[in-house]
Parts: C-alpha cells; sequence; structure tokens
C-alpha cells in the first residue's frame, strides 16, 4: 500500500515536475503582424492584445507539446512594405512557422503571395474580408496556407435571396448603392436569385447622398416587379423606399443589414414597412461566446466590444491547437492539422486554459476535435473562409423583431448549394 | 544561417526597388532642384502598368495580356513617362512649394482613381496573380529571390549609371544651372522650362520602373500600397543618403529602409511581452529620432554633393 502510494506520489511530482521544467525549456514562436501604429492603430492594439490573451491562456493549459509559446508581435504600421518585411523576418530570422495577421486586406494579401506561400507557412488573419482571397485560393494560388476567422461578405447575398424566394417572390427589382460594397452584393444576389428559382426584373445602381432618386425608382418600376432587394445605407435608402411607395412600388421589401437601423424606420415610417424583411449577422448563441466574453472582461476591465477580438482568439487558438495535433510543428503540418482540429464531427472543446488542456488531451489520444470558440464552430471551407451565423428580421409594429436564425452550418450550407 | 541569408536577400530586394525611385527623385530634386511630392502616384502608375500587361486576363477587369516580364518593365516606364509629361506641361510653370502642393494632390488623385476605376485596376480589390519572373527559373523560395535580387542589382546598375552619365553630360550640367539661378541659365540661351520638364520625366521613368518591379516581385498590387507615407519615405531615404549623390541616394535607400525594419525586430526583442502592443508607437519614435539624429549629424545627407569646379579653374586650394 505504502509503497503503492509513494509510487503514485512519485509519479505525480514526475510528471509535474516533467511538465514544469518542459514548459521552461523550450519555447515555440508564434508570429503576429498587426497594425498597432498607424491610422489602425487603436483597433490593432486591441487586436494585438487579444491575440496575447489567448497565447496566454494556452500556456496556462501547458503550451504546446509541453512547450512555451511565444508570442512575437510585429507592428505593419498599416502599410502593405512594413507588413511583408515583418512577416520576412519572423519567419527567416525567429524561426515562426504560422502568422497571425494581418489587418487590412491590402497587408495580408502582399504576405501570403510573398512570404507565407513561398515559405510555405501557414497564415490565419483575424480580419481581412477581400474577396480576392477567395478568387486566389480557387485558382489555387495559396496552397491551402490561407485561413481567416472573419466571416466574408459571401453570405449577404445568400441571405437576401434566400429571403426573396423562400417569401415566394418571383420577379424582384434590385437597387444597389454604387459602391464597390454595393455593385458587389448586387451582382452576387444576381447569380444566386437564378440558382433559388427567382429573377430580376431590373438593376439599378444609384450614387450617394442625392436630394431624389425618382429617375432611378422609375426605372426599376419598370417591369412589374413583385418584390424589392434594396441595398442601401439608412438616409439614401429612406429616400428611396419612400418615393418607391409613392410611386406605387410594392411594399414587398428585401433590405440588407445595414438597414436595421431605426434611423430608416422612423424616416419612412415603420407602419408601410410592415412587409419589410431583412437579414443580419448574428452572434452565435453558444456557451463558448459568453465565457470567452466573460474571461476577456475579467482580463481587461471591459467587455470585447470592437472589431476582431473574437475572431483573433479563434485564429491564434486554432493554430496552437493544430501545432499541438502536428507531429513536427512545420507550416504545412499546422495547415494540415486545422481543419483536424476544427472538425464537424470532432468532440466539442471549449474556449480558455481548461478547453484547451481538455483539447490537449483528446489530441493526445489521437481523437479529433472539434474547437468551439469565441466565434463560434469553426468550419472552414475548401478556400480557408468560415460563415458566421445569420438572423432573419422583420417589423412588428415599431418593433424590430426576429423571424429566424440560421446556424453557421445552415449558412454554409447555402452558400454550398449556391456556388455548385 | 539560412534563414538570416535568406532575410537579407528578400530585404536587399525591397530597399534596392526602393533605390531604383529615390534615384529618380534625386535627378528631379537632387539636381534640377524640381520638388515632387507626389513619387507614390509615379510608382504607382508604374505597378499598375506592370500589373495590367503581365498579369493574368480576368473577368470584368480589363488588361491581363500575360506579356513577357520585360515588356512590362518598358511598358511601365514609358506609362509613367507619358503621364509625367501630362503632368509636368500642366505644372510646368509652378516651382518650388507650388509644384509640391501641385504633385501631392495628383498623387492623390493618381490613388483614388486606382480605388474606383474598378475596370482598370480592380478597385478596393486590387489585382492577384502578378507572376514573378523567377518562378519558373528556380526552385524554392531562396533561390527565387536570389535571383530576383540579381535582376534588380542590374535593373538598379543600370539605372544608377544612366543616370550618372546623364548629370555628367552638358545636359546634366545645364540641370545644376537651373537649379541655382535659373535666370542666370537663360539668360546662357538655355530654356530651363523644357529642360526641367525632361528631368521631370525621366525621373518619374525611374519611379514606374521602381512600382513595376515591386509589382512583379510581390504578385499583388492594391491601391493601399501607394499611399502619401511611401512619398515620404522616399523622400527620407534621398535626404538621409545625400541629394545630388547617386551614390548617396543609393545608401540612403538601404539605409532608411534598415532603420525602418530593424527598429521593429529590436522594438519586438526587447519589449516584455506584456506591453508588445505598446511597441508600435516606440518603433515609430525610434525611426524619427535616428533620422533626425543623422541629419543633425550630417545635414547634407551621409553622402552630399560632389563639389565641381570646372577642370579649366585653378585648383581652390591655390
Amino acid at each position: 500500500m505504502l509503497k503503492k502510494l509513494s509510487l503514485a506520489a512519485l509519479s505525480v511530482a514526475a510528471m509535474s515536475l516533467g511538465t514544469g521544467a518542459l514548459a521552461s525549456d523550450c519555447t515555440i514562436k508564434l508570429g503576429a503582424v498587426l497594425p498597432v501604429s498607424g491610422p489602425m492603430g487603436q483597433v490593432g492594439e486591441r487586436i494585438a492584445n487579444t491575440g496575447q490573451f489567448a497565447v496566454d491562456q494556452f500556456n496556462e493549459a501547458g503550451g504546446v507539446k509541453g512547450c512555451k509559446v511565444e508570442y512575437v508581435l510585429r507592428d505593419t504600421q498599416g502599410q502593405s512594405t512594413v507588413g511583408v518585411d515583418a512577416a520576412k523576418s519572423l519567419v527567416d530570422l525567429e524561426g515562426v512557422q504560422a502568422l497571425i495577421g494581418a489587418v487590412s486586406s491590402g497587408v495580408s494579401l502582399p504576405i501570403l503571395t510573398s512570404v507565407a506561400v513561398p515559405s510555405k507557412i501557414t497564415q490565419v488573419s483575424c480580419c481581412s474580408s477581400s474577396e480576392s482571397f477567395t478568387a486566389l485560393a480557387e485558382e489555387g494560388k495559396t496552397d491551402g496556407f490561407w485561413f481567416r476567422t472573419y466571416a466574408t461578405n459571401r453570405s449577404q447575398s445568400a441571405m437576401g435571396a434566400y429571403l426573396t424566394t423562400k417569401s415566394g417572390f418571383k420577379n424582384t427589382a434590385v437597387i444597389y448603392v454604387n459602391t464597390d460594397f454595393g455593385v458587389g452584393l448586387a451582382k452576387r444576389f444576381e447569380q444566386d436569385i437564378a440558382k433559388l428559382g427567382g429573377s430580376i426584373s431590373t438593376m439599378v445602381a444609384y450614387n450617394e447622398s442625392q436630394q431624389s432618386y425618382r429617375a432611378e425608382v422609375t426605372k426599376a418600376l419598370q417591369g412589374n416587379p413583385d418584390s424589392l432587394f434594396l441595398v442601401a445605407f439608412p438616409v439614401d435608402g429612406a429616400t428611396i423606399t419612400r418615393e418607391w411607395l409613392a410611386l406605387g412600388g410594392t411594399d414587398n421589401l428585401i433590405v440588407n443589414n445595414s438597414l436595421r437601423s431605426d434611423d430608416y424606420f422612423q424616416a419612412v415610417g415603420s407602419k408601410y414597412l410592415q412587409n419589410l424583411q431583412g437579414y443580419d449577422s448574428a452572434q452565435p448563441r453558444l456557451p463558448s461566446v459568453a465565457s470567452f466574453n466573460e474571461m476577456f472582461e475579467a482580463r481587461f476591465d471591459g467587455p470585447p466590444n470592437g472589431p476582431g477580438l473574437h475572431s483573433v482568439y479563434d485564429a491564434v487558438s486554432v493554430v496552437l491547437l493544430a501545432m499541438e495535433a502536428s507531429g513536427d510543428i512545420t507550416g504545412t503540418n499546422i495547415r494540415d492539422n486545422i481543419r483536424a482540429v476544427t472538425s464537424p464531427d470532432g468532440v466539442e472543446v471549449v474556449v480558455g486554459p481548461e478547453g484547451f488542456k481538455k483539447a490537449k488531451e483528446l489530441l493526445a489520444a489521437g481523437k479529433t476535435i472539434r474547437y468551439v470558440g469565441a466565434t463560434g464552430a469553426l468550419s472552414f471551407d475548401k478556400n480557408g473562409d468560415v460563415q458566421a451565423p445569420k438572423m432573419t428580421w422583420k417589423l412588428d409594429g415599431d418593433k424590430n423583431v426576429e423571424t429566424g436564425y440560421m446556424s453557421t452550418a445552415e449558412v454554409a450550407e447555402l452558400i454550398e448549394k449556391l456556388d455548385n | 544561417m539560412i534563414g538570416l541569408v535568406s532575410y537579407l536577400v528578400f530585404f536587399l530586394i525591397l530597399s534596392l526597388i526602393f533605390g531604383i525611385a529615390v534615384l529618380g527623385l534625386n535627378l528631379q530634386w537632387g539636381f534640377t532642384g524640381l520638388f515632387n511630392a507626389g513619387v507614390a502616384g509615379f510608382i504607382g502608375i508604374g505597378a499598375y502598368t506592370m500589373a495590367i500587361l503581365t498579369g493574368p486576363s480576368r473577368d470584368a477587369v480589363f488588361g491581363g495580356f500575360e506579356l513577357p516580364f520585360v515588356i512590362g518593365l518598358i511598358g511601365a516606364m514609358v506609362v509613367s513617362g507619358i503621364a509625367a509629361l501630362a503632368v509636368g506641361i500642366v505644372t510646368h510653370k509652378l516651382k518650388h512649394e507650388y509644384l509640391a502642393v501641385a504633385t501631392f494632390g495628383i498623387a492623390v488623385t493618381i490613388q483614388l482613381v486606382c480605388l474606383n476605376w474598378e475596370y482598370l485596376t480592380g478597385g478596393t480589390l486590387g489585382l492577384i496573380g502578378i507572376p514573378n519572373p523567377t518562378k519558373d527559373l528556380a526552385e524554392g523560395p531562396l533561390a527565387q529571390n536570389a535571383l530576383f535580387l540579381c535582376i534588380v542589382i542590374s535593373l538598379g546598375l543600370i539605372t544608377f549609371i544612366a543616370i550618372e552619365n546623364i548629370v555628367k553630360s552638358p545636359w546634366g550640367r545645364m540641370l545644376k544651372a537651373i537649379r541655382e539661378d535659373e535666370i542666370a541659365s537663360s539668360s546662357l540661351g538655355k530654356d530651363p522650362a523644357r529642360i526641367r520638364l525632361e528631368a521631370f520625366v525621366l525621373g518619374c521613368m525611374a519611379m514606374g520602373l521602381s512600382g513595376a518591379l515591386y509589382v512583379s516581385f510581390i504578385g499583388y498590387v492594391s491601391p493601399w500600397d501607394f499611399l502619401p507615407i511611401l512619398t515620404f519615405q522616399i523622400w527620407t531615404m534621398l535626404i538621409v543618403g545625400g541629394s545630388a549623390n547617386n551614390r548617396g541616394a543609393l545608401l540612403g535607400a538601404l539605409i532608411v529602409w534598415g532603420v525602418w525594419t530593424m527598429s521593429g525586430y529590436v522594438i519586438s526583442n526587447v519589449v516584455p511581452s506584456e506591453i508588445q502592443a505598446q511597441g508600435g508607437a516606440m518603433q515609430a519614435i525610434l525611426i524619427g529620432l535616428i533620422l533626425v539624429v543623422m541629419l543633425l549629424l550630417r545635414p547634407r545627407g551621409l553622402i552630399g554633393e560632389e563639389l565641381q569646379v570646372s577642370r579649366h579653374a585653378r585648383s581652390l586650394n591655390d
């Protein structure tokens, strides 16, 4: 008995010694290239600190393979040349195998094409939303080294088309703002609605901040549309909607997320908008999101409000979990294992040191896991993109009420259907 | 060790690409006294021309002619030269700060056009997949970058020799004469406006070349690459290196880009991890400090203009 006990005590001691010694003996570097100064400095600094927070929590859980993770942050100053140099120096001089960053697409993309892909380094961005990444991945020019934890705008047109056809509208007019956002969304909508069995009567672009949109509205009314898909911002959107209704347009309106605003409802008058429907991004309703928010508040004395905070936490976590799952820690292995730690049929693990500890145990036992993070369960498609959950809404009297919720998986399924 | 070599190659490529633009600015400011505050715009024109001429074809975007690298380089120089000619003709009566304000405005306009003229430039999305000529010639990033460095060194050397010869020629002496005293040079029957225009166009062609090299090296171009900060960097390189000295221009590119990037490396290794996010501000301070100190110690730049005395005159020491 005594022997057994002492043996147990010894092994416990050895274990704690073992991990303790290892954790201080070796370090694994994780590179981050973020704009902590320059025009994006304010945003970037909070993102950078949240990245550090994720690394600290992972270290609390024992680090990667018993090694302490060192978070090496470099500033891009919001400039592509500086960002590219910082990334190259992290890869060549610090020997990092994975990069977190950058924030602007105009910086992330040069890093991807001139550093990450040639050097076979996995790059995960928290915040770059450009469609160019998807295009590049489709052409096979990213070799799969690109991931982002920020949901792309792809789902917007899909949601618009989904709402329109679900309501049984067959002949839809589109009025959209003439910016890269509006043009991109409207063009995608045109493709998407055809796939779902709807059709378009006319597509009309409008330029911002005009006094009247009579000409545009008149043009859009041609062809007797039974519904209108409006991509606009509140002030111009209200002008267009008023003129549309005044000239006898249908009140079957589908609007984009920017019009989910009291300014818009009041300017038009809620009573005229009772047949309006819209969509928006939804915070995933998951315990992992709430527990991230709690831990964040405890650490930073304030809620995680601001762009990129949830998504950078997940970017770091996913990379570190993938490192843990890799044999040798190389960019290629990290790339290959990112999907193994976000596998839809894996065992669910959540955020925080406890979650990471459990994840490490499961990985050590050779299980696949599904990381459910600060932005919910991530599932990267073949281009490294993720989707966010969406909700649909309408007006009931003056009240803005939710009419439906689509989880990430459902959004991804919808887009899959539209893209193939 | 290999990492260090690989990084140095990468660093040299970028600083020499800047160096070529600095050589162009040196011809304009250093030798002719033209205050061009629109450097980023002309680099941008060269970059987009390269991207359009050599890039892959895309739906709804003009260009994608997939022409060879060399054609792209020549095209970039020609188009930025033509743009400079147009700008130069419009602004030929402007001098000093007036020219600076005008060219600054033109650079901002060029950047905004790149941002909004989607059909030509891809708008905010930029143009992707611009081929790097070394991709088919060598295996692995280090070999490819080393080869690209050879290309940049050769082109940098050609630019350097060309501009050296230009400024040593009688035409080059005229540039300096105009810089020093325009009235005196026109009294000798020279046409300052025309010569200024010629220097402006030649300088902008070097900037276009620099932009073209940047795009083929990085493989991507977007309007965000040509913000006014780039103009400021190129100017700093020239002033620190020594204006009116071509070796100074190249040295300035190396030193300033070195300070700019190595300060980031130093900061991220020195600053404790808890306050790493503040490192960006420290880096900005460090860059500013080093540049100010350099200018205080060597106001004419690291290697300033060489004193030139007519070989017919007697030595100054006599």
